[in-house]
């Protein structure tokens, strides 16, 4: 199947989706909500570090980053337009000015960089207390619907959908550019890609800051649907780990591989933790592991030896 | 294998079956778990059991497992004239607050439990307080008492905590009081809600009877090493040292208070010392710590509930537990009473009703007077002020319970 | 004199800190694996220590000495069999795996050993020293002392023994370490257990002093990233260095800061070290 029918389908699948508020109860949707911001994190990550080949550990920062601005911003009486706007203004901006020195470094360097980003801008939060409530947390007003709980979870579940269908337009547009393309040749080999007239830093850089911008609207969504913050729970390094390995399940590289890893993780967290209550950390932990040691290319790679034995014959 | 091979899949149809296997995992995630038999009435707890918050964890289920334990045991809750026995739903949040806001909606709408008991801790409540506003579930917080948690209006939300004033005013009267001569005061508080909130009102407690608060800092949640705030405090040379955190946090204050020589007058830590790990861990050094809490073993109150005495509930827990309560776990099992005597005041399960007959209550328990506020929080307590004393937690205020005079002294 | 106290502190704090980074150092900078496991390593000393003292009533200086060989067989055995199946692999692939594996072994220790928090406390305590208007505790002057007997023992070994030596010409080059008979499986396992050995025993050491609960591996992690980025990786001597610079810093950071922006300066110097000295403070890229 070609990349764009196989890109088509799955976009298909995701509008499908927003049918979910006529056929599930609260819950199912807190679930889809949750997967829509899954694959939101691992779509965007996956233009840093599929795409460009940054091992990339920020995304808790972007997340956090948006939920604060986003949020505080509600709680001084703004819309949630305008707190959408800001957050992602704030994420572009400062990942185009962060990306300039950090993605000087490669490698283990700069995944540790990004994770110490995280670090330090959650400590920001939690001393900042005028601000931002600092480690007592911050209160976000309830926003417009007052309909009951199912039009409020379909009305946040729709807000994230459509969030996602933004950055898959975006992100599948970049695929296809000069941009997507300069991408890939920072991957193979930046210097060479340097060579043939490839401005790397401000493609890094670009690539840095869309793999922010919708982390952090998205951050500002959970904010405004969870109604109170703290610095530990948004800030949290799991919220950089989990894309990865979203994306690591579906198949580095491709925004369709983050899309489905996004959501096959969520169904297995999900299942994982209604039926074991003492070992699912552990469990996951296993997860992770084997995935890692047999499943390398993630799932895509499990369906082509599938078909690569299915062709071979007898 | 000989033969002809069979034709592979075609490739667009092979992309839809994974799709379709990923939704199936998907339904299968959302599918509503079984209804319990409806002779049971549920009670949904979320509760940390993994992650930094077990210990506390614990303690929350020891209480709820004894109340539901004894009810079940005399027959079950009287529900308008029909006895039904209790059943508690446990849920793991992995301390993890987002979490703790899932678990809460997955136990009203998947789980389909009559009332709910909060997660633990301030933060955590608060957030889940939102899920049963929004579904008209009653809920009560066994461990919340910052009043920030019951200030977004909600109707549904009942805490057995009373606000950390409570806590603050009657500590820094008795200090007042037995030691005039204390004049400064050092405050070093945890950045997290319920340590850093009634840290600002010990500040204000203090400040009320005069005192010179001459220190006041944050530490950062996992923090290892508090040497340089110990150094710190050495030189302001304080009266009266007052600590909050949690316990392993303040085990390890107090350790690296020895490890500097510091002493005090007052060294008051809020909230450790009240359980028996932190007096092992702490050893000779938790001689004369003192600390104030929101209910007491030595309490000797005379309930209307299925406990009745503080001292009866002393000895069920005892025997089941095979140790000593302290105010977590009689929190816990209290909230559990409460819900009974509501029910059974109402004569219903209908939630509307039950949530009126909470509102309005007025009774005595083991646990002490209950009656709730405007917001929902306890506001009928007189929480004990203790000193540890002999390696043994002894109550100095107030006056009706009192085991032993407040000393002064902590090396 | 305060100072002094101050300074005296961030010492003593320093080569604990030096010692929590050198065995995750050698890692990094040999087989270019972050050890996100490193933290819980820790954390399991510490358990065994407070296991032996309080179950057979085995004093925590003996306990070191059966911790360092039993650490070592541990993380070699890890390496052989599950680290090696992805040495090839980029950075992304090395995280995320040992990250999974810290799970299963955080998982592990709070089902053995339940969430409560435990403390070795010593019977009779250590107690305390007063060198002029300076109190250092004897529980952390010894455990200094012993981190940096470990740390020099360490450096010994990598400078004198076969198999250290071996290690360093892994470092420097491997294929030309091929070429010269060196089996570079086993030296990828053999330091491993050298970094696996050094956790467990730094965790033995700081059972004295630090309350144990899975909970601190991720603080420990954590002051291992910072320490070897600033000192330099692989570098043993760097490791030194970086742990005295964070624990000095830190200390007279907190002073002057206050405790609060404790873990904001150093995850700061952090960033600020990657960015203009990547290399950290001891500058080489070979090991030491």
């Amino acid at each position: 199947m070609t990349t764009g029918a196989r890109n088509a389908l799955l976009v298909g699948a995701v509008l499908l989706l927003a049918a979910l508020p006529l056929v599930g109860d609260t819950y199912a949707l807190r679930l889809g909500t949750f997967a829509c911001m899954y694959a939101v994190m691992a779509v965007s990550w996956n233009v840093i570090g599929g795409m460009a080949g940054y091992p990339s550990f920020a995304t808790a920062a972007f997340f956090g980053l948006g939920a604060y601005a986003g949020g505080v911003l509600l709680s001084k009486g703004g819309g949630l337009a305008g707190a959408l706007l800001l957050s992602g203004t704030l994420a572009f901006a400062g990942a185009m000015l962060l990306g300039v020195v950090l993605l000087r470094l490669r490698g283990h360097y700069f995944a540790v960089a990004s994770l110490a980003v995280a670090e330090v801008l959650r400590e920001l939060a939690n001393t900042a207390t005028d601000l931002t409530g600092g480690g007592m947390g911050l209160n976000i007003p309830l926003a417009a619907t007052s309909g009951g709980p199912q039009a409020e979870a379909s009305f946040y579940f729709l807000l994230m959908w459509a969030l996602l269908l933004l950055t898959l337009g975006v992100v599948l547009a970049l695929e296809r550019s000069r941009l997507g393309f300069g991408l890939q040749c920072i991957r193979q080999n930046e210097s060479a890609a340097d060579m043939i007239g490839v401005n790397a830093t401000l493609y890094k850089s670009l690539a840095f800051a869309i793999s922010g911008v919708f982390v952090a609207m998205a951050g500002t969504v959970y904010a405004a649907w969870v109604h109170y913050i703290e610095p530990p729970d948004v800030f949290d390094i799991l919220f950089s780990v989990k894309p990865i390995v979203m994306a690591l399940l579906g198949g580095l590289g491709s925004t369709a591989g983050a899309l489905l890893g996004a959501f096959a993780f969520l169904a297995i967290e999900e299942t994982v933790w209604r039926n074991s209550l003492e070992i699912h950390t552990g469990l996951l932990g296993l997860l992770i592991v084997v995935l890692l040691l047999f499943l390398p290319n993630g799932i895509v790679s499990l369906a082509r030896r599938l078909r690569g034995s299915g062709a071979s014959g007898g | 294998m000989t033969g002809l091979a069979s034709p592979p899949m075609p490739r667009p149809l092979r992309r839809l079956a994974r799709l379709a296997l990923a939704a199936a995992a998907c339904a299968t995630a959302l599918l509503p778990a079984v209804a319990a038999a409806q002779e049971t009435i549920r009670f949904g707890a979320p509760l940390p059991m993994t992650g930094p918050l077990a210990p506390e964890a614990l303690k929350q289920q020891q209480g709820y497992d004894l109340w539901a334990e004894q009810v079940n045991k005399a027959g079950g809750i009287n529900v308008g004239g029909r006895r039904m026995k209790v059943e508690i739903v446990y849920i793991d949040y992995q301390s993890n607050t987002p979490r703790a806001v899932q678990a809460a909606e997955r136990l009203i709408t998947q789980e389909k439990v009559h009332f709910l008991f909060s997660p633990f801790g301030s933060g955590a409540a608060k957030a889940a307080s939102t899920v049963s506003e929004k579904h008209g579930v009653p809920t009560i917080a066994p461990t919340a008492s910052s009043a920030q948690v019951y200030d977004q209006g909600y109707k549904n939300l009942f805490g057995t905590f009373t606000p950390n004033e409570t806590l603050t005013e009657p500590l820094a009267n008795i200090v007042a009081q037995k030691a005039p001569g204390v004049k400064r005061v050092a405050i070093l508080a945890r950045n997290d809600l319920f340590p850093l909130a009634i840290a600002q009102e010990m500040e204000k407690s203090a400040k009320a009877r005069g005192m010179n608060v001459v220190m006041f800092e944050r530490y950062a949640i996992n923090t290892m090493d508090h040497s340089a705030v110990m150094a710190k405090i050495k030189s302001v040379s304080p009266h009266w040292i007052f600590a909050t955190g949690y316990i392993n946090d303040l085990v390890l204050i107090k350790k690296q208070m020895a490890d500097q020589r510091i002493e005090a007058p007052v060294v008051t830590m809020i909230a450790g010392p009240a359980y028996q790990e932190f007096i092992d861990a702490a050893g000779k050094g938790a001689e004369n710590i003192s600390s104030a809490a929101w209910w007491h073993p030595a309490a000797r109150y005379k309930g209307t509930d299925v406990f009745g005495t503080s001292e009866n509930y002393n000895k069920l827990f005892q025997a089941r537990y095979k140790t000593e309560p302290d105010y977590a776990q009689a929190s816990a099992s209290v909230a559990g009473v409460l819900f009974q005597m509501a029910i059974e005041k109402a004569g219903t399960l209908d939630r509307a009703k039950v949530r009126e007959t909470l509102a309005g209550m007025n009774v005595m328990t083991f646990y002490g007077p209950v009656t709730f506020g405007p917001t929902g929080q306890i506001t009928s307590l007189e929480p004990p002020v203790f000193q540890i004393q002999n390696g043994r937690n002894v109550v100095v205020h107030p006056p009706s319970i009192r085991q032993g005079e407040f000393r002064l002294g902590v090396k | 004199m305060f100072l002094l106290q101050i300074l005296a502190n961030g010492i003593v704090l320093g080569c604990l800190y030096a010692c929590i980074a050198a065995g995750f150092s050698l890692v990094w900078g040999v087989l270019n694996v972050i050890n996100l496991m490193h933290g819980s390593f820790i954390v399991l000393g510490s358990y065994l220590a407070w296991a032996a003292y309080n179950g057979l009533g085995i004093s925590p200086w003996i306990t070191l000495l059966v911790a360092a060989p039993l650490f070592y067989g541990a993380g070699w055995l890890m390496q052989r069999g599950v680290l090696n199946r992805v040495i090839a692999a980029p950075v992304l692939v090395t995280l995320t795996l040992t990250f999974g594996l810290d799970l299963m072994l955080n998982n592990a220790m709070l089902l053995a050993f339940k969430a409560d928090y435990r403390k070795l406390i010593l019977d009779p305590p250590l107690g305390t020293l007063a060198l002029g208007s300076v109190v250092v505790p004897v529980d952390r002057l010894v455990a200094m002392l012993f981190a940096l007997v470990l740390t020099a023992a360490l450096y010994l070994i990598l400078r004198k023994s076969r198999v250290g030596r071996a290690i360093i010409a892994v470092r420097l080059d491997r294929d030309a370490a091929t070429l010269m008979g060196v089996h570079v499986k086993s030296i990828y396992a053999a330091a491993f257990g050298f970094g696996a050995a050094m956790a467990g025993c730094a965790g033995v050491l700081l059972a004295l002093i630090f309350p144990i609960s899975p909970l601190s591996s991720t603080a420990y992690l954590g002051k291992a990233f910072v320490v070897c980025v600033l000192g330099g990786l692989g570098s043993v001597p760097g490791a030194v260095l970086g742990g005295l610079v964070l624990g000095i810093l830190e200390s007279f950071g907190a002073m002057a800061f206050g405790p609060e922006h404790a873990v904001t300066l150093s995850f700061g110097l952090l960033i600020l070290f990657l960015i203009f000295r990547p290399q950290g403070l001891i500058g080489r890229r070979g090991f030491d």
